[in-house]
């Protein structure tokens, strides 16, 4: 076994705690460019991640290959880096010894079928909707094989398999064109047609609807709905400025002294729940050692939680958090998309956000792309050139209503949601 | 140095197909201190073989993660199989890829591998330092990021290429808080092409720029937001790098153009104003090497300068070979993978727009109600050519004076619309390469250019 091969190298030279993963993947991939297929991809990968811990120092390393001479000479270069580091108390393993196996997905994929299912999304696009050009699509299926073990005990060996598509596409007509629409999502089986999962139909659809857009006349205060991938990427800003071990250790997070205390509308709650059934391949334990579990980062407008590691929860007094995960849970409302639009007095329904990186503040400012214009209740146009800024922590405290739909991608499951209060600016 | 491992191998190549054989070799090193604690101290050094097969207008592709002759063998026959796969399913029909010249590069730089202890032993010395000087900071980050890739290249029809790009960076984040208690940070980054030895020798020759930094970041603490709308902008040299990756450089890529980019339609046509010339460059620019060097690209084609836009009329497409065929154009080396297991993809180099004449004095001097925008901390932009780049430092000009720091905030436009709106462009030349563009893979490239006077749509409140 080379979990236990490479765990034997460490310790022989010396580490005093120690974890390793060995892992090996077969991944086909199908790619298209312009609605046309042009590669076949095959990859035969493998990883080994040796990590060691010294006299309170840490170094770790990572190779792609399994051969004693490469272990023995990764061990070698990983108590090297430990050595080199800075003793710290704080570092540290799951004190509890677990032995785990872990099924998950479809480790067995069926290319055929799959080939199929693409073949037949392309056709799909070509006859519903004219009017739109797949950019760019890659779909692929990777079976994983993963041993973990730690020296406290810890042994986890995963058999995973899990279909992604990504797929970039826009609407053209008479030399004018959508902004482009990026949707990405993972699953485990082949049953639906592919233009059936998520929000992609719906998103091709508005690709075609799009294409004639305009600049927001002038600066106005309204509100914006949100695409579910737009409010996740939203989520991602706010998880690192906000909750993330770099923020809390650089002091930055103006939620720091937050913890139990309202940071949002009560109608808002975040869960970081990888054992979900709607998330795919989910995290099963952390690099740590522990197993993984859900927990709400955010309940009913209180924060229940940071996203730290075991190092920075020892580092500052603070919990760590009960996985490592990304994969967001948003609780849904209890209004239709529909009642929402229509109660929308002036806004946008923004489909993705281009911007940039929100300060450490949580300012944000970006363009609005794949976007709406909502007057009175009603889309009036799609909009181009039209940006929006706030502050996310301002933000989460100007809920207007949460959809009863959500939309599912695999590594997420949101729904739409409204904000109030935003500065919407066009030409 | 990656071992040949393939030459053997070359005599395997499937009949019937055009194909590139592979080896390469990735190594990146990794130290983070976060207010003096040691949170990222780790080295990867991934390897591995690959083969590409072109076949009637599709590919196949295969990679293992193993440098040995029978890996070769084992990913030739399967891209081969793979190829074979999409031409039945397919059946394009497409003739084989127009013949090329064959490069025969040597330019394996043997470049020094540090220890992990002299990135440390630096870093903890820089960090003291800047914790002892700045007593007004709420937080800091130093970071040390050394990455390489080797590859070593044959292809079919002849070409043979060992080309290596290592660099080297020094990233320094500073962070404060405004009188509202409100965070506000800096980001700097120091270093280059090479090794770690090649361009950094003692902490202390950081402290000019990191002195120049940390004034602008007590700027920043009592800056104000912008006020949104359409402004008179100077962009400094970085953010025209920005612009002339993101918003022109992703457009020409003739993969998008394909998928519908604006840049379709603009070929030969006037794109922006007469004093904007714009590169792709390949190992040189401006007399000079460029940021981070291509010598050949991994389809075997050498690599040659790709002029893109001149004095404002778009006169080219990046290409791959099958793009060129496509367009009428010829490859200029422009297809990169990241990694063993990448396939190549049409990737920018080092691209920049030109420098002109004007004084950056004069510039900010004529400016009567506007922005000077001297950093980015990303950017993105659509295939219809509308761009956004987040500015993370920048200060009011009133009245052709320097004014008040402003907050992040993000500017946008549509490219071949505001490089209409450009009127100054100066003589100085900024290039920054310490990032990764992003394109299903990660690569390193290299964006300059010149302050640049123009008209763009700043966030604010």
């Amino acid at each position: 076994m080379i979990a236990d091969r490479a765990l034997e190298a460490l310790l022989s030279r010396g580490a005093d705690m120690a974890y390793c993963s060995a892992r090996t993947e077969e991944t086909r991939e199908f790619c298209a460019e312009a609605g046309e297929f042009t590669l076949y991809r095959t990859i035969f990968d493998r990883s080994l991640s040796l990590t060691a811990f010294k006299n309170g120092r840490k170094g770790g390393i990572g190779i792609n290959s399994f051969d004693d001479a490469a272990i023995d000479r990764a061990a070698e270069d990983c108590l090297a880096a430990a050595a080199s580091g800075i003793a710290d108390e704080a570092w540290a393993l799951a004190p509890e010894a677990s032995v785990r196996s872990f099924l998950q997905g479809a480790p067995e994929p069926d290319m055929d079928r799959f080939f199929f299912r693409l073949r037949e999304l392309l056709d799909t696009i070509k006859a519903r909707y004219p009017l739109v050009v797949v950019e760019q699509l890659s779909a692929e299926h990777t079976t994983e094989r993963e041993l973990y073990k730690n020296t406290n005990g810890a042994a986890f060996e995963t058999l995973s398999g899990l279909y992604a598509l990504d797929i970039s596409f826009s609407g053209h007509e008479g030399g004018e064109s959508s902004s482009f629409f990026d949707f990405s999502i993972v699953f485990d089986n082949l049953d639906r047609p592919f233009v059936e999962l998520g929000t992609l139909a719906r998103d091709l659809a508005d690709a075609e609807r799009q294409i004639h857009a305009e600049p927001v006349d002038g600066k106005f205060t309204g509100t914006i709905l949100l695409h579910p991938n737009c409010f996740g990427s939203l989520l991602y800003g706010i998880a690192a400025n906000f909750t993330s071990d770099g923020a809390i250790l650089e002091g930055s997070s103006v939620w720091r002294d937050k913890l139990g205390q309202k940071v949002a509308d009560e109608r808002l709650t975040v869960s970081v729940a990888p054992l979900d059934s709607r998330i795919v391949c989910g995290e099963r334990y952390t690099c740590e050692g522990f197993i993984s579990e859900d927990y709400d980062l955010i309940r009913d407008g209180r924060l229940e939680s940071f996203m730290l590691s075991l190092y920075t929860a020892n580092k500052t007094g603070l919990p760590r958090a009960k996985n490592s995960d990304g994969c967001f849970i948003v609780k849904p409302g209890d209004r239709p998309l529909e009642e929402i639009i229509r109660g929308i007095k002036r806004g946008l329904i923004v489909g993705r956000f281009s911007g940039g990186e929100p300060g450490a503040g949580g300012d944000f400012s970006g363009v609005a792309k794949n976007s709406y214009l909502v007057r009175n209740g009603e889309i009036v146009r799609a909009v181009s050139e039209t940006m929006i800024s706030g502050n996310l922590a301002d933000l989460l405290n100007s809920v207007e209503a949460i959809s009863s739909e959500t939309a599912c991608d695999g590594m997420s499951a949101l729904p739409w949601i409204a904000f109030g209060g935003v500065t919407i600016s066009g030409k | 140095m990656l071992f040949d491992i393939l030459g053997a191998r070359a005599a395997a190549f499937p009949e019937g197909m055009q194909a590139e054989l592979r080896a390469q070799f990735n190594s990146a090193r990794s130290v983070t201190l976060i207010s003096g604690n040691l949170t990222t101290n780790s080295r990867s050094e991934i390897s591995g073989v690959s083969a590409r097969c072109y076949k009637n207008g599709v590919y196949g592709f295969s990679s293992m993660a193993e440098l040995s002759p029978a890996a070769a063998e084992t990913v030739l026959k399967t891209a081969a199989d793979n190829a074979s796969f999409m031409d039945g399913h397919i059946r394009k029909g497409a003739p084989p890829l127009p013949g090329l010249n064959k490069a025969r590069v040597n330019k394996a730089a043997d470049c020094r591998d540090a220890e992990q202890k002299v990135y440390i032993d630096f870093l903890r010395e820089l960090d003291g330092l800047i914790a002892g000087k700045y007593k007004r900071l709420t937080g800091r980050r130093v970071a040390v990021r050394a990455d390489s890739m080797e590859k070593l290249l044959y292809t079919s029809e002849g070409s043979r290429a060992h080309t290596s790009l290592p660099r080297c960076y020094v990233y320094v984040l500073m962070s404060a808080e405004t009188k509202s208690s409100m965070p506000v940070e800096v980001f700097k980054p120091f270093g280059g092409f090479g090794s770690f030895e090649d361009n950094f020798s003692d902490p202390a020759l950081l402290l000019e720029g990191i002195d120049d930094y940390y004034g602008k970041l007590m700027d920043k603490c009592s800056g104000v937001y912008p006020e949104a709308g359409l402004k008179t902008c100077v962009l400094d040299g970085g953010l025209a790098g920005m612009l002339a990756h993101e918003a022109v450089g992703h457009t020409v890529e003739a993969d998008l153009v394909m998928g519908g980019s604006v840049a379709g339609g603009c070929l030969n046509m006037q794109v922006a104003s007469e004093k904007v010339s714009m590169t792709d460059f390949a190992f040189a620019a401006l007399g000079k090497p460029a940021p981070l060097p291509v010598y050949a690209d991994d389809e075997g084609v050498p690599a040659a300068d790709v002029e893109l836009i001149r004095d404002g009329v778009l006169v080219g497409y990046l290409n791959s070979r099958e793009t060129a065929r496509r367009f009428g154009m010829e490859p200029g080396g422009n297809a990169r993978a990241y990694m063993f297991s990448d396939e190549p993809l049409i990737r920018m180099r080092n691209t920049a727009i030109l420098p002109g004449r004007d004084r950056l004095e004069d510039m900010i001097a004529s400016v009567d109600d506007g922005y000077y925008l001297l950093d980015t901390n990303n950017g993105q932009a659509d295939t219809t050519g509308e761009f956004m780049f987040g500015i993370s430092l920048g200060y009011e000009i009133r009245k052709g004076k320097l004014g008040r720091a402003i907050l992040d905030t993000t500017i946008s436009g549509v490219a071949f619309e505001m490089l209409k709106t450009v009127d100054m462009v100066s003589g100085n030349m900024t290039w920054l390469s310490s990032g990764f563009c992003q394109k299903k893979q990660p690569m390193p490239v290299g964006l300059g250019g010149p302050e640049l006077r123009c008209r763009v749509t700043i966030g604010g409140r």
